[in-house]
């Protein structure tokens, strides 16, 4: 049965103009009936693939390789899932041959890697009833974390340290992908290895958190038919030129601002606060809400260009950045500024945490799981993706510089459990305290925090206190 | 009331209580589809576990199992089996 319910109700008008509401800077072509008939035939494919290939010639330097697969995956839809395996081994042995010094070196401890994680998921499929197998992200974490420490205190006089610590950075950059094949390990209908692994560092880009997620996911947003293919990639051409025009707009953002407002870009301010000759109050405020727009931006427009690349290959992800200065709460904000990020440390500790401890308690069910993710979750993410201050400073003192990152970790999940807990309302009435009120309270919450976020761990955390208080025109 | 009624009943008015006026139905997708966030996704969890004795610890998460009316139905039909 497929019932059609409508969910209009009187009970929650909208308060937003329906011309506000509608209006739309890129149209909605892929809703236009002759534009998704068009996008089916091969010469609108064609089409569609040249306009992105140009659109991604002002994105990437990769875009010559990148669109080559695109267009292998567009006119062959029925082999996508290995064509994607295929341009991901692509991008990964044959693209960025000369970026290393060393090729053969560094593509002979990727392939290494990739092999481990094959191993991994064959033991997450074969002993999926043994505890291993039923805690794989678990133990993968716990063995990894265990390397680092062996990386750590490994003499580093001997010939074997630079292996043991490059061996170390190309498994961190693998770790999240091969997580997330595990989770997969368990599923009735799991793809098998060669199609995992096109989700391990796939060629439409990734950072160390896998843009989007793993093999099951894709498999689930995969286009069925041609219609939802033509659909899917005009959507894709839409998000890239969104990932252009949020690039033009914040390239002249920040030459308007540092330039001819003269507001300092947040680290000079910092740095004037350390060394006690701090901007102006207001000065400070200007350059701290500069910078969290600007990393609203710079997150656009590589997530944008990312899940383009990503749906113009037939599969149908979200967008990883989702209008986030309309959030309304702290909770929201986070689902919305960095999606794939938020959904990794929610499968990876949010979801182990919620569905087996206090299950009696739901808002301590949440709120620990919410610790467990936005807490412990986001620290430890970091504090193993930045390997290099581990083998700088030693593992004892990189921790104990982490401390600041401790306190933005403690605090944004603070901030969400409690956003987490509030009963739902829905919104008050009027645009002004509906909106306005709400959106300025979250943009001013997580501008402070971003005081405590931005570290490279050469600062203790009065320093950071001490940013806070020339906010507010305390000096100390 | 039987068990798909209650479970489009819950998901329509958690669409409503967050703005989401469009028109759904049992196949629709809503967590896949984004039109439901995670945190959506952990209040069904506790429905199905509260109504229908659901036990995710066993049964593993995925957002699959709750992205429609269809899909909790199938869980839940599965889980009184």
């Amino acid at each position: 049965m497929s019932t059609q319910i409508a969910t209009t109700s009187d009970a929650f008008p909208s308060r937003i103009p329906s011309w506000l509401a509608n209006f739309r800077i890129i149209p909605r072509i892929e809703t236009y009936p002759f534009v998704t008939s068009l996008a089916q035939k091969f010469a609108g494919k064609l089409l569609i693939l040249a306009l992105f290939a140009l659109g991604l010639r002002f994105g990437t330097p990769d875009w010559i390789p990148l669109s080559f697969c695109l267009a292998m995956i567009t006119f062959v839809p029925v082999r996508r899932r290995i064509l994607v395996t295929v341009a991901t081994l692509i991008f990964t042995f044959v693209v960025p041959w000369h970026n290393y010094l060393y090729p053969v070196y560094t593509f002979s401890l990727t392939i290494f890697v990739i092999m481990l994680g094959a191993v991994c998921f064959w033991l997450s499929v074969e002993l999926r009833n043994s505890v291993a197998g039923r805690h794989p992200v678990f133990f993968l974490l716990t063995g990894y974390s265990l390397f680092i420490v062996f990386a750590a205190y490994f003499p580093n006089n001997t010939p074997a340290y630079v292996t043991v610590w490059a061996l170390a950075y190309t498994f961190g950059t693998y770790v999240w992908f091969i997580a997330y094949s595990l989770l997969d390990g368990r599923a009735a209908d799991r793809d098998n290895f060669s199609l995992q692994l096109g989700a391990y560092r796939p060629f439409w880009g990734s950072t160390h958190t896998p843009i989007v997620k793993g093999a099951s996911y894709l498999r689930r947003i995969e286009a069925r038919d041609g219609e939802q293919l033509a659909v899917i990639q005009l959507k894709g051409l839409k998000l890239l030129a969104w990932s252009l025009l949020i690039s033009v707009f914040s390239k002249y953002f920040e030459q308007f601002v540092h330039g001819s407002l003269a507001i300092p870009t947040f680290p000079v301010a910092f740095v004037h606060s350390v060394q006690h000759r701090p901007d102006a109050w207001y000065m400070c405020w200007a350059s701290l809400i500069t910078a969290f727009l600007e990393e609203v931006f710079y997150i656009a427009v590589w997530g944008h260009r990312i899940v383009a690349c990503c749906r113009m290959a037939g599969f149908n992800a979200l967008r990883n950045t989702y209008r986030p200065l309309s959030a309304r709460t702290i909770a929201e904000f986070w689902n919305r500024f960095y999606f794939y990020f938020k959904e990794l440390l929610a499968d990876m500790f949010f979801y182990p945490v919620f569905l087996n401890y206090f299950k009696k308690n739901k808002k301590l069910r949440i709120a620990i799981a919410t610790f467990a993710a936005a807490g412990f979750g986001n620290a430890f993410y970091h504090f193993i993706r930045d390997l290099h201050f581990i083998s700088e400073l030693g593992l004892w003192r990189a921790f104990t510089a982490f401390h600041v990152y401790l306190f933005y970790c403690t605090v944004l999940a603070g901030g969400i459990v409690i956003s987490q807990l509030r009963k739902r309302r829905p919104p008050p009435a009027g645009f002004f305290r509906g909106h306005v009120v709400p959106v300025f309270c979250v943009v001013l919450f997580y501008c402070l925090l971003h005081v405590f976020d931005y570290t490279d761990r050469t600062y203790p955390i009065r320093e950071h206190f001490r940013f806070v208080a020339h906010l507010v025109n305390l000096g100390y | 009331m039987d068990h798909r009624e209650e479970i489009r009943k819950y998901l329509q008015e958690m669409l409503l209580q967050k703005g989401d006026k469009q028109l759904f139905s049992d196949d629709t997708s809503l967590l896949l589809s984004g039109r439901l966030a995670s945190v959506d996704a952990v209040d069904i969890v506790v429905f199905l576990e509260e109504k229908f004795a659901v036990d995710f610890s066993e049964l593993g998460f995925d957002p699959a199992l709750i992205d429609s009316v269809d899909a909790i139905d199938s869980l839940v039909q599965t889980v009184k089996k």
